[in-house]
This record gives structure tokens, sequence and C-alpha cells, in this order.
């Protein structure tokens, strides 16, 4: 990985036209903060980036403070404002910018942004940069474009005699296919191997709710509800718990209590896994005995994904942000990002990068990581709110008692909706809407 | 009579094994579980070995995180808040021993009401309150409770232990002209060691057991103490359950071997408890 | 530490000194105990952000926890544990005192190995019951399994997951135990040989003699665990259950830490620590009642 690294940084220096030496920023001092929220590989390939960071600016000491679990993160964030000791950047999913930046908390980036040599708005993906707009403003700079994909073992596929999911495969192709790799196979009467797995959370519904033709909310811009409990999406939502309370081709409560989906599928006994780009590292680092790669979300009425992005956000009360953003911009110049994206955890924001064999690696597995790129025109996204969080906490819930069989899918969504509707009341207050 | 006698016995020394068993599994658990090779897959049936015992856990599960470092934290932290936490509750007891009852009776009452606050009614003012002092980020708010011995039960077994040694030992060093201080360096504490140990004992323990002080107020991975650490290391190896009941182990170990060898001396605090409550 | 002060032969000063052995105490309980009583109170009639000043807003986080279905779930779940630990606790205690009060090695042994729960740092004992009620490879499932009986998804389902924490928590009954035990100890012998001499069964001596002795120790127990379970709650919760299934292991201290620290609704979080405090208070109450009342019927 440090030589891809050193390769990364040797790109940019020797292909850079000799006179015009584009960077050679001013030279920076100071201590930053940056606080993620990664897995240990996600963390290692961070660190590699601040190793970077530090050849390019020696006088920026940067202090990488990790704390890996989301509920957590998000916690210990909030606490940091309360504390006064905010990081000076840290790294957050778009669903979750918006309770910090109506607190005047982050630092909009526009102004940075419309100034820097070294990142452009036009070098991004705009789904994944128009994801951290909030207010008419840009507050983070997105450093992926990541979205839910089907991870697939070949090995179990070919042993069924099922064809290989591939682009534009539907929603029937999904089931037939998961039906088919659904096995007992010590004959106890309980399936050992499972055809699919998939969390039952708004971020894996939401999807199979917009390629049924449905919406999660009213209006995307300024939602009032949620939409789950009719037409569409409600028939979406029960297709997607039917799969584990009437299909059972995915783990039931205590199965996947007894052993979480992905792990069953590094361990070679669940066909099809559904996550964004976050798990290659893993699946990577973990999967030895069979092959397996990714493929697009089977459609229905469309085919559509659902957008997986984290930015980095400027605190308000930091006090280097020239520093802070000279570190922000590193990260998602074309070497910061290439520097990122060897660890395997992101689909890069910059068009550049991600079109680059630094991305679309054929050495490294997964093969089709195209799918990827190829999805980027069909993702959306959930509505950014100020309570975003606390209105997918509640769904999620519901969701999982109705996935779990403890609920019908009806009442799940009733429950959802009625939960939710203070936080959608106060999301307009945040807003100033009449 | 003779066999039934020894059906007895067996039957009692049983039972207590049983309660044993039952007591001393969820340890019993973490340890094996952490010697299980990581290549087996899930037990199917009940089994406390399964060969080979792989020790190796141990060295990797420190691989995965610093723990070793976060041991040193925790190690510090309990430096720091034991010797003030028996400093300040033998000085809150050694006065109380002493002072009228004008002053003892409020003080002894409002130290036993303040048992019942229940701990997380202290979360937000605390936080608040270190977060204006500028503390957070250091070990001080870990340490602040030792200011006043830690738990007012400390104060009160102190005072217990204390109040048991007769006035005129006091009186007659004060009239040989001590200092207080030295009558309760000099007096006092060595009178009260059975509680000076049991007192070390306890507040080192929770101390190093604690989770909900560090992980509001710890805020970098430099100073993590241990079971902010183990708590990490969860969320980071999801399910892998050799390592993780290795870090446990690592945890655990330390205070389990303590009170294997000091058990007694653990155990009398609440022996004088007792004989005041009468 | 060698202590070279000057002599004090006065009365007066050394009642002083004394005295002043108190202010460190006094100090310390003003700053992290009193303060942020009053701090707590105060802010639970405003609304507080960090990010702006409080606003007063009079009894409206109260009023707004009438409404809040989720905070009644917290409390219901917070009420349920308490009793429940509280109950087993004491209860675990007075049974394990009564039968292991006597010498011996073994005695000995198993007294020391009924502390080990109660000494085994949070984390380590929640992480191990984790894997202790894993459905598919969990020991206790296992067991099950091998002797025939019905294995079961004990954290995964809501009533099961709440008694889970309960019986966790429950065999943290150390300090208790131990307290008990010296109690009983402190009883003299001859008071049972009376008992025993009038023709007393075992009953009627643990009634006439041995209850009446143990109520004062039986309440600051039951007091102390009260105020204790509300803490005991946490990271088991955060660990063992990640407070669910569904809210079924959601406590109220969980949802004070979530609003507070994860929301900056620090007004709200106080209004529901000033609940916490009158709950506490109120369980207490009733259980000073309800030991009182049992000692006044045994006394007739």
């Amino acid at each position: 990985m440090l030589a891809a690294l050193f390769v990364a940084a040797c790109g940019t220096t020797t292909t850079a036209p000799a006179g015009a030496t584009p960077a050679a920023p001013a030279a920076l001092r100071g201590e930053i903060t940056f606080l993620i929220g990664e897995d240990p590989n996600g963390f290692q390939a961070f660190k590699d980036l601040v190793t970077a960071f530090s050849k390019v600016q020696p006088g920026v000491k940067v202090t990488l403070n990790n704390v890996p679990d989301g509920g957590e993160f998000l916690k210990r964030l909030a606490a940091d404002f309360a504390a006064k000791t905010a990081p000076d950047i840290f790294e957050i999913n778009y669903r979750q910018f918006g309770q910090f930046a109506i607190k005047g908390a982050l630092e909009p980036v526009d102004d940075y942004l419309a100034r820097s040599k070294v990142v452009k708005t036009g070098d991004f993906y705009a789904a994944a940069l128009e994801a951290f707009k909030f207010k008419g403003k840009q507050y983070c700079i997105p450093q992926n474009l990541s979205s839910l994909e089907v991870y697939y073992n070949k090995k179990l596929f070919a042993a069924a005699n099922v064809p290989l999911p591939k682009n534009g495969w539907t929603w029937n192709d999904f089931l037939s296919a998961a039906r088919a790799l659904t096995k007992d196979t010590n004959g106890d009467g309980k399936p050992d191997q499972y055809g699919a797995g998939i969390a039952a959370s708004t971020l894996r519904l939401a999807p199979f709710i917009w390629a049924h033709g449905g919406e999660l909310v009213d209006d995307a811009n300024k939602p009032t509800k949620l939409m789950i409990d009719s037409g569409p999406a409600l028939e979406a939502f029960k297709w997607f718990v039917e799969l584990q309370t009437k299909e059972h081709v995915v783990p039931s409560k205590a199965d996947e209590a007894t052993e979480s989906s992905q792990s069953r599928f590094q361990h070679g006994t669940l066909a099809m896994f559904f996550q964004s780009r976050v798990v290659t590292p893993d699946l990577r680092q973990t999967i030895k005995d069979f092959d397996w790669d990714v493929a697009p979300l089977p459609g229905d009425k469309t085919t559509v994904s659902i957008l997986h992005s984290d930015g980095y956000c400027l605190t308000s009360a930091s006090k280097n942000k020239d520093a802070a953003w000279a570190f922000t911009e590193f990260a998602n110049g074309s070497e910061g990002q290439k520097s990122i994206v060897t660890s395997g955890r992101t689909v890069p924001s910059l068009k550049s990068v991600a079109e680059s064999p630094a991305f679309l690696n054929p050495a490294a597995l997964p093969a089709n990581g195209k799918v990827y790129l190829d999805m980027a025109p069909n993702i959306r996204r959930v509505p950014i709110m100020t309570t975003w969080l606390d209105i997918e906490d509640i769904l999620n819930k519901e969701i999982k008692r109705a996935f779990y069989g403890d609920a019908t899918v009806e009442e799940a969504a009733q429950a959802a909706i009625k939960g939710t509707a203070d936080s959608f009341k106060q999301n307009l207050t945040d807003l100033g809407a009449p | 009579m003779n066999s039934k006698r020894v059906f007895g016995r067996v039957a009692r020394y049983g039972l207590l094994g049983a309660l044993c068993l039952i007591f001393a599994f969820p340890l019993l658990w973490m340890v094996s579980y952490s010697l299980r090779s990581v290549a087996l897959p899930p037990p199917v049936r009940l089994e406390f070995f399964a060969p080979p015992i792989a020790f190796e856990n141990y060295a990797r599960v420190l691989g995965v995180l610093p723990l070793l470092q976060y041991m040193g934290n925790s190690l510090k932290v309990v430096a720091l808040a034991v010797p003030l936490t028996v400093l300040f509750a033998s000085w809150t007891g050694f006065a109380l021993a002493q002072v009228s009852r004008r002053v003892r009776v409020p003080l002894l009452a409002l130290s036993v009401a303040l048992l019942l606050v229940p701990a997380p009614a202290l979360w937000v003012p605390r936080f608040l309150l270190f977060a204006q002092l500028g503390w957070i980020y250091t070990f001080a708010p870990l340490i602040a409770p030792a200011l006043m011995g830690t738990s007012p039960f400390y104060a009160i077994m102190f005072y217990i232990a204390f109040a048991r040694i007769p006035l005129d030992l006091y009186e007659s060093a004060r009239l040989d002209g001590a200092h207080p201080l030295t009558v309760w360096y000099a007096l006092a504490l060595p009178l009260a060691r059975p509680t000076l140990v049991a007192v070390t004992l306890l507040s080192a323990v929770a101390y190093w057991s604690n989770f909900v002080d560090p992980l509001l107020y710890l805020r970098s991975e430099a100073n993590y103490t241990l079971p902010v650490g183990v708590q990490i290391l969860e969320q980071a190896i999801k399910a892998n359950w050799p390592l993780l009941m290795a870090g446990a182990v690592l945890m655990a170990a330390p205070v389990v071997l303590l009170f294997g060898f000091t058990q007694r001396l653990f155990l009398q605090g609440q022996d004088s408890l007792v004989r005041w409550l009468r | 530490m060698t202590v070279v002060l000057a002599p004090m032969r006065n009365r007066a000063s050394y009642r002083l000194q004394i005295h002043l052995l108190l202010v460190p105490y006094g100090l310390a309980l003003g700053l992290l105990v009193f303060a942020p009583m009053l701090y707590t109170l105060a802010l639970s009639f405003t609304e507080y952000d960090i990010f702006s000043p409080p606003r007063w807003i009079a009894l409206g986080n109260f009023t707004r926890l009438l409404s809040d279905s989720l905070f009644w779930t917290a409390l219901g779940n917070s009420l349920w544990f308490a009793l429940g630990t509280v109950l087993l606790r004491v209860a675990g205690a007075l049974l394990l005192a009564l039968a292991l009060n006597r010498d011996g090695r073994a005695i000995e042994f198993a007294r020391a190995v009924i502390y080990l729960p109660t000494i085994m740092p949070e984390v380590a004992y929640a992480l191990v019951w984790l894997l202790i009620l894993n459905p598919g490879y969990g020991p206790l499932n296992l067991a099950l399994g091998a002797v025939g009986l019905p294995q079961f998804p004990w954290l995964q389902t809501e009533f099961t997951a709440r008694l889970s924490l309960v019986v966790m928590s429950g065999f943290e009954l150390g300090e208790g135990f131990v307290l008990l035990l010296a109690a009983l100890q402190t009883i003299p012998h001859e008071l049972f040989e009376a008992s025993a001499l009038d023709g007393a069964s075992r009953a009627q001596t643990f009634r006439r003699v041995i209850w009446p002795l143990l109520v004062p120790s039986l309440l600051l127990l039951a007091f102390r665990d009260t105020a204790l379970s509300f803490y005991d709650s946490f990271a088991p919760s955060v660990i063992t259950t990640e407070t669910g299934p569904y809210y079924a292991t959601f406590f109220l201290p969980n949802y004070i830490f979530n609003k507070s620290f994860g929301l900056f609704q620090y007004g709200y979080g106080s209004a529901m620590t000033v609940c916490l405090y009158l709950v506490g208070l109120l369980l207490i109450a009733l259980q000073y009642g309800a030991l009182k009342r049992g000692q006044a019927s045994d006394e007739l």
C-alpha cells in the first residue's frame, strides 16, 4: 500500500509540467484534528492519507481520531461541540450533517472552493457534491460516491447452477436466485446457507421503494411526512419484508444474531450480500477460498440505488481553518483521493480518479467495480434534514419489527409515520418555513 | 445413619459446587473462549476447551488496537485517583469522628443520602461543568471524584473505623501538642489499616472498570482507558469472539487476580458498616 | 508523608484544624454534586443547545415529556429494571447469606466466587453475556439443546431481552451478600439458642430473631441498589442489547444520554434527569413503606 502511495505521489509531481508546479502551496503551520468513524481498514487508509499530507505540508500536524461505531461516533462528535473540543475537520455521512449545519457549527466551503486551485466543483460527481448542500450553501466536500450494491459469491452460484447477477436483472431474477441458493445442507430443517443478507433498515429499504415507483417522503425538498403507508411504497415495503417473513431467503432474527449476514457471506454460507463499497477492504482481506464480485441492485419499474457518501466538514470553531482547508483540499485532490482509493474503501467522488485504473484496478476484487460508476446516474438520496437521524432511527426500528415478523407491514408503517411526525415538524421549524 | 450423613455431605458439596459454577461461569467462559482458535467454526455443542489452545489470540488482539497503551492509561488513572481517594476519604472520616454531634450527624446523614443519587443524574451537568473548566481532553474529570473520596461510602467507612478509636487517644495526642495531621497519619491511619486497605482495593477496582466517564470525557485515542478501548474493539472486530474475549480477559484479569489474593481484605469494609448500622 | 508542623497546644486551634479537614469534602461535594444538581434543575426549565445561551421556557420541557411516548417507554423499562434487579439482588443476597453463614474452607471459597460477577469490569461482563446468550452458539442455548430443552433467542425478543439484563445484573449481588453475611454474624448466638429452647421452628426463629435485625441492612441495600440500577442498566444496554430489540432495553439514562450528548437537547435532557431523581425518590419511599410495614406486621 505504501508503495502504491509512493507511486501515486510521484505520479503527480512528474506529470506536472516544469515551471508550473501546481501546488507548491504556501507553507502552513499549526495543528489540526481530524475525527473519523471508520473500521480498522478505513482507519489505516486515513492514516496513510495524513502521512501523505504531512509530506506536502510538513508544518501542519494532523491528529487523527477514530471512533469506529456509527452511533457512538455521532454522540461523540456532538459532545465535542458541547465540550468546545470540536475537531477542525470531521468525516460525516450526508444524512447526518444537517443537525450540525443548522446550529452554525459548520463552516461553509463555497468561498474556499471558488478560490481553490486544487479542487473544482466540476471535477466532482454532482450527486455527491449536491448532497452536502444545505440552505443554499456547500458545507462539506464529499470524498466518495458510493451506493448500495449486491456482493455475490460466485462459487455458490456455480454450485447451484444459478445464472450470475448481471446488469438489468430484476426483482424476480433476484428472488428466484435467492430461493435456489437458500439451502438446508445438514437436513436439520433449518437453512445453513442463505440466498441473501440485507439489513432491515431505511437505507436498504429506500431503493426498493424507489425502484417500485414509490416515495419515502412526500416532498424531497420540503418533506413533511413519510409516505410508506400506501401505494407502491407500501407494496415495495411488503415485498422487502416478505424476503424474510414469507420467503425465508434471508436469515431470521435469531440467525442474524447468531452470525451476521456479513460474517456469513465472508464464510461462504450466504450468497448475496447487500452493502455499499465500504465493506470491500474487509472482504478482500477475509475471503480466501472463493471468488466474489459485485452487481447492481436488481431493478423493478426502474433501477435505482441509494447514495452513500461521506464528506469532509470544516467546523466554524476551528482556529486553523486555512490548514483545515488545505488538508481537505489535499484529501480531495487527485493525489489524496488516489491514496484513499488504494485501500479499496471508496468509490472516489472525483470523476477523473473514479475512471482511472487506481479505482478500476483490474487486479483487485471486485472485478466489476465499474458497477458503482454505471449506477451513478441512477442514484437517489434521502432528504437533507436537521432531524433526519431521528427519523431514520425510528423508521429503522419499525422496519426491523416488520422484517422479523413482530409487526405487520401496515402497523410498522403507521407507527413510523406517527413516531416521526414531530421530527418532520421540528425540521420545518428549524428551516424557518411558514 | 453414617451413609445418610455421607450423602448429606456430598449433596451439600454438590450444591456448593453448582453455585460456584454458576457465579464463576461468565469468567470461565470468557477465559476458555479467549483461547479458542480463530480458525475453528463456532461451537455446535457445549465444549470448554477445543484444541488447539490458541494463546496467540492475545498477541493478535494487541495488534488490532494498542490495548497495552490503554491499559497504561487506566493504570495512570488508578495511580492518581486511588491515593487521592484514600487521602480525602480518610481526612473526612477522621474529622467526622472528632467533630461535635451538631456537625457530625447532619454530615453523615447527608453522606448516606448522597449514596442514593443515581449516577446518570450527574452526567449532563458535570459534563457541561467540566467543559466550562476546560478539563475535557484530560484525565482531570475522571479523577475529580477522588476529591470527595470518590464515594461518600468510603468516607463513611473511614468514619466508622476512626470512631472506634477511643476519644481519649486523640485527646492525649492533642495534649502532647500533635497537629491533627500528625494524629491522623501516625495514630489513626495505622489503627484503621483494614479500612485503608479495603478502600484502596475497592476504589482501585472502581477506577479501573469505569466505563461511562471515559466514554464521556476522553477525546483522543492517546488517552483512552481500557474499558473504552475494549468497547471500541467490539465495534472494530464485530463478532470475532475469541479475540474479543481475549480483550475482555486482559481487562478483567488484573481485577480478578487482585481480588483472588486479597479477598478477605476486600470484603471487610462491609463488616464495620453493619456494626454501625445497628 | 512526614508531618513536621508547629505544635498546637491550643484546643480551639486543634478543633479548627479538624474542621478544616472537612473542607475538601465539602468543596468537592459542592462542585461535583450540589452545583450539578442545581444546574440540572435550572436547565430543565430552559431550551439549551450549547450553541446559544439557555432560553427560559418554563414548564415547556415537562409538558413535552408528557406526550413523548418514548420517554414513557424508557421510564417504564427503567422501573422494570430497577424493581427486577433490586428484588433479585436483595433476595438472592439474603438467601445466599443465610445458606453460607457457617465456617469452612469450601464455604469461604464459595463466598469469594459469589463476589466474582460483582468485581468484574462492567464492559467485560456485558460482553461475555452477549456471547453466553448468543442464540446459535452461546453456551446457554447449547446446554439447553444438550438436555433436549428448547433453545431461545434470549436477546432477540422484547421480554426476554429485558429479563436477561435483569438477571445478568442480578448476579452482581456480591456487596449485598457480604453486607448481610456480616449482619448475620453480628447476631449473638444466645438469641438463636434461646429461640430454639422456646421450641420455635427455623422459620419462626428467622421471623422473630433474624429478620428484625436484618431490616436496617436490607433497607440500605434496597435503597442503594435502586439508585445503582439506573447506572447498572447503561453498559449492558449499550453493549449487550444495543437498547433493543425495538425499545425493549432502552432505559431513561440512555434517553438522557442520547438527547443531551447526541442531539444538543440539554434542556430536555435535564428535565428527564429531574424526573430520574423523582422516580428514584419514589421507589425508595415505596420500599421504605413496604419494609416498614413488613416489620410492623412481624412485630404484632
